[in-house]
C-alpha cells in the first residue's frame, strides 16, 4: 500500500470560453496510494469534477502530468485511453448512466464486451456482482424498471465488472436519499476493505466526506487542505 | 469489441428507435421497391423480345435496301416495308435478280428467296383497308417461313390470284372474319383467301400482312419493277456460320453492286443482329427507368443520413457512458456503421417484397408496351436482381452512416458525458 498508484504533478486545466481562458484546476499536485479511500471534496465550481474527468482519463490535461500507475496518461492516444478506462477505471456517476434501452445484466456485461471477454464469461461474472450487490432477482429489468438505490447499485456492479484498480464515484449518493445513499457507502466502503480496491469519491457532502481515510478539499481549482480522517484506524475524527 | 456485440448493440438502438427510424426505413423501401419493379418490367420486355425474335429462326438472313442501320429493323423477316414511300427506295438501288444469283454463289445458304412488299387498298364485304402485302416464291416461302397454318393451305406453285392471309388480318381488321374461300379484292383485282396463318404474336411476324404469289404482287402493288425484290431473305444450312456467312454475302453484294462503304445502298442483318439491336434498346429504357428510380433511392439515403445525425444527437450521453467504461473509436463507429446498414438492409428487405409485389400484379393490370403484341406486359424478378437491390440497400445504408458514426465516434468523452 505505499506505491503510488495515481500521481498528478502540477496539473492545469483551461478552458477556453469564446476570447475567455477559464482555468479550472491551477497547478495541482496530488499523490493517491493504492488501496486508499480518497474523498475530493469542495463546493461546486472548484474544480473537483475536472479533476474526476482527468484522473479517469476522460480528458487530458492542458498542463502538467498525470500518472497511473507509472504511465503519463497525457501522452496517451484515445484508444489507448479508452482501453485504461475499460481495465483499470470503474466509473459511477451521480445520474447512475446506465444505457436506458439494456437490461441490469446487459449494463453490467458492457464492460466486460468491450474487453472481448466471451458472452457466457461476461454472464457468469454480471450475475455473481449483481447478487452480490443484493439485486439477483433484478437481472433483467431495465433502468426504468428500477429503483435509484438500485441503478447505482447496477452502476456499482458494472464498474467492478472488469475488476478494476479503481473507482471513480462521483457524487454516488447525490440522487438518493440518506438512507439510500447511506447504503449505497456500505457497499462501497466493503469493496474498499474487502477487494482493498483503490477508490475516490468526489463531493461536497460532508458527511460522505467523513467516511473516506483522506480528504482533499478544492477551492478555486487548486487544493486548500487535506485532512486525514483516522476512522478506520481508531475512529479519530479530524 | 467483437462483431456480434457491436450488431447486437445496434439492432437494439432500432429496436429501441422511434417512429422516425421506420419512416425512414420506408424512403428505402419505396426506393427500392421502385428499382426493383421497373428492371423487373425491363428483364421482362428483354424476355419477351427475345422469345419473340427467337421465332424469327435463327438460321434467317435478311437482305434490304437502304444503307446502314435503315429500315430492316423491326420489320425484320420481311424487311423493306413501304417501297416508294421510304427515303431509301428514292436514293439506293432496289434489289435485283443479279443479286439474288450473286447470292447464290455464297456457301452454306440452303435457301434464297427474294419478296416484294409494299402496302394496297384492301376491299372486303364494303369496308376499306390498307395492308402489307408480301409477294413470294411459294415453294421457298413454304420452306423458309416460320409462320404455321390455322386452316387452308399455303402458296402452291401454280397459284396467282390466291392470298394467305395473316391471323390479325383476318380476325381483327375487318367487322366479319374473314374466312377460307372468301374473295377480296387487293388493289382492284380479286383474290381468293386460300389460307389462314396462326398467330406469331412476335415482330415480323406475319399477323398483320397477306402473302400472295410473287407473279401477282409485281402485277397489283405499283413502282415495281420486273426484276427488282424489295428483300432478299436466306435461310443458312448451319446456324453457327450465320455471321460468316453475313459477311460474305456483304462482301459479294458490295463487289457486285460497285459499292464502298460508306456508298452502301443495302443492309444485311440476321434475326441475331435484330435481336441484339431490340436488347439495347429495351436495355437501354431499363436503364433510364431505373435511374429515375434509383433517385428516390438517393433521397432515402439522405432520408438515413439526416436520422442518423439525429439518432448519434439523441445518443450522445449513451456515447459518453460507453465510451466511459471502454468503448473505443472504433467500437462506437462499428456500432452505429452497423445500426444505418440494418436500416438499409431492413429496408431493402421490405422494398424487395413490396417490388416482387408490384412486378408481378403489373402483368395483371394488362397494361400494354410498344408493340408486346396482344398480351399484356410481363415481368420478370430474378434472384441476382434480389440479390444486388439487397446489397444497394445495404451499401446505401452504409453510406449514410458513415459521416454520423464518424461524427459519433469521436465526441469527447467528457463533453458527451456531459449532454443533456
Amino acid at each position: 500500500m505505499v506505491s503510488n498508484l495515481i500521481k498528478l504533478e502540477n496539473v492545469w486545466k483551461i478552458y477556453q470560453m469564446g476570447d475567455v481562458q477559464v482555468p479550472a484546476l491551477k497547478g495541482i499536485d496530488l499523490e493517491v496510494k493504492k488501496g486508499e479511500f480518497l474523498a475530493i471534496a469542495g463546493v461546486s465550481g472548484s474544480g473537483k469534477s475536472t479533476m474526476m474527468n482527468l484522473i479517469g482519463c476522460l480528458d487530458l490535461p492542458s498542463k502538467g502530468k498525470i500518472f497511473l500507475g507509472g504511465d503519463d496518461i497525457a501522452s496517451f492516444r484515445e484508444s489507448k485511453l479508452a482501453q485504461i478506462r475499460g481495465q483499470k477505471i470503474g466509473f459511477v456517476f451521480q445520474q447512475f448512466n446506465l444505457i436506458p434501452t439494456l437490461t441490469a445484466l446487459e449494463n453490467v456485461m458492457l464492460p466486460l464486451e468491450f474487453q472481448d471477454v466471451d458472452t457466457s464469461t461476461a454472464r457468469k461474472k454480471a450475475l455473481e456482482i449483481l447478487n452480490l450487490v443484493g439485486l439477483g432477482d433484478r437481472v433483467h429489468h431495465l433502468p426504468s424498471q428500477l429503483s435509484g438505490g438500485q441503478q447505482q447499485r447496477v452502476a456499482i456492479s458494472r464498474a467492478l465488472s472488469v475488476d478494476p484498480e479503481i473507482i471513480l464515484a462521483d457524487e454516488p449518493t447525490g440522487n438518493l436519499d440518506s438512507k439510500t445513499g447511506e447504503f449505497i457507502m456500505d457497499v462501497l466502503n466493503k469493496i474498499h476493505r474487502k477487494d482493498s480496491k483503490t477508490i475516490i469519491i468526489v463531493t461536497h457532502d460532508f458527511y460522505l466526506v467523513k467516511r473516506a481515510e483522506r480528504v482533499v478539499f478544492l477551492k478555486d481549482g487548486q487544493v486548500e487542505r487535506i485532512e486525514h480522517n483516522h476512522k478506520e484506524q481508531g475512529g479519530e475524527f479530524a | 469489441m467483437r462483431f456480434n456485440k457491436s450488431l447486437k448493440l445496434a439492432v437494439n438502438i432500432l429496436v429501441h428507435s422511434k417512429l422516425r427510424s421506420w419512416l425512414t426505413i420506408i424512403g428505402i423501401v419505396i426506393g427500392i421497391a421502385a428499382v426493383v419493379a421497373i428492371v423487373s418490367i425491363g428483364a421482362g420486355m428483354q424476355q419477351n423480345v427475345e422469345s419473340r425474335l427467337g421465332g424469327l429462326g435463327a438460321d434467317i438472313i435478311t437482305i434490304s435496301p437502304g444503307g446502314g442501320r435503315a429500315s430492316a429493323g423491326f420489320r425484320g423477316g420481311h424487311g423493306g416495308g413501304m417501297p416508294g414511300t421510304t427515303a431509301t427506295a428514292a436514293t439506293a438501288e432496289n434489289l435485283t435478280k443479279k443479286d439474288v444469283l450473286v447470292l447464290q454463289s455464297v456457301g452454306g445458304i440452303e435457301y434464297i428467296q427474294g419478296t416484294v412488299s409494299g402496302r394496297g387498298e384492301m376491299y372486303y364485304l364494303g369496308e376499306k383497308a390498307t395492308i402489307s402485302i408480301d409477294g413470294v416464291d411459294p415453294l421457298v416461302w413454304k420452306e423458309m417461313t416460320t409462320s404455321e397454318l390455322e386452316s387452308g393451305r399455303l402458296l402452291g406453285p401454280s397459284d396467282y390470284n390466291v392470298v394467305v392471309v395473316g391471323s390479325r388480318v383476318a380476325k381483327d381488321t375487318f367487322k366479319q372474319p374473314l374466312t377460307l374461300n372468301r374473295m377480296i379484292t387487293l388493289e382492284e383485282k380479286a383474290f381468293k383467301v386460300v389460307g389462314i396463318l396462326k398467330e406469331s404474336g412476335g415482330f415480323g411476324g406475319d399477323d398483320n400482312k397477306i402473302i400472295m404469289p410473287i407473279k401477282a404482287a409485281r402485277d397489283t402493288l405499283e413502282d415495281v419493277g420486273s426484276d427488282e425484290f424489295d428483300s432478299i431473305t436466306l435461310k443458312v444450312a448451319n446456324t453457327d456460320d450465320v455471321d460468316q456467312i453475313m459477311e460474305e454475302a456483304d462482301k459479294k453484294l458490295m463487289i457486285s453492286r460497285h459499292l464502298t462503304e460508306r456508298g452502301k445502298d443495302f443492309s444485311i442483318r440476321s434475326a441475331k443482329s435484330t435481336q441484339e439491336t431490340m436488347s439495347d434498346i429495351t436495355q437501354t429504357m431499363t436503364l433510364f427507368l431505373g435511374a429515375i428510380a434509383a433517385v428516390s433511392l438517393l433521397v432515402g439515403a439522405v432520408g438515413i443520413a439526416n436520422t442518423m445525425f439525429t439518432s448519434v444527437l439523441e445518443k450522445t450521453k449513451e456515447i459518453g457512458i460507453m465510451k466511459s467504461i471502454g468503448a473505443k473509436n472504433s467500437d462506437i463507429m462499428m456500432i452505429f456503421l452497423l445500426n444505418s446498414a440494418i436500416v438499409g438492409l431492413v429496408g431493402g428487405l421490405l422494398g424487395i417484397c413490396l417490388g416482387t409485389g408490384i412486378a408481378s400484379l403489373l402483368p395483371l393490370l394488362g397494361m400494354r408496351m410498344m408493340g408486346m403484341g396482344r398480351e399484356g406486359m410481363t415481368t420478370a424478378v430474378t434472384p441476382s436482381l434480389l440479390f444486388f437491390a439487397l446489397l444497394i440497400s445495404i451499401g446505401i445504408g452504409m453510406a449514410a452512416g458513415v459521416i454520423p458514426a464518424y461524427r459519433a465516434s469521436k465526441l469527447k468523452p467528457v463533453d458527451a458525458l456531459r449532454y443533456e
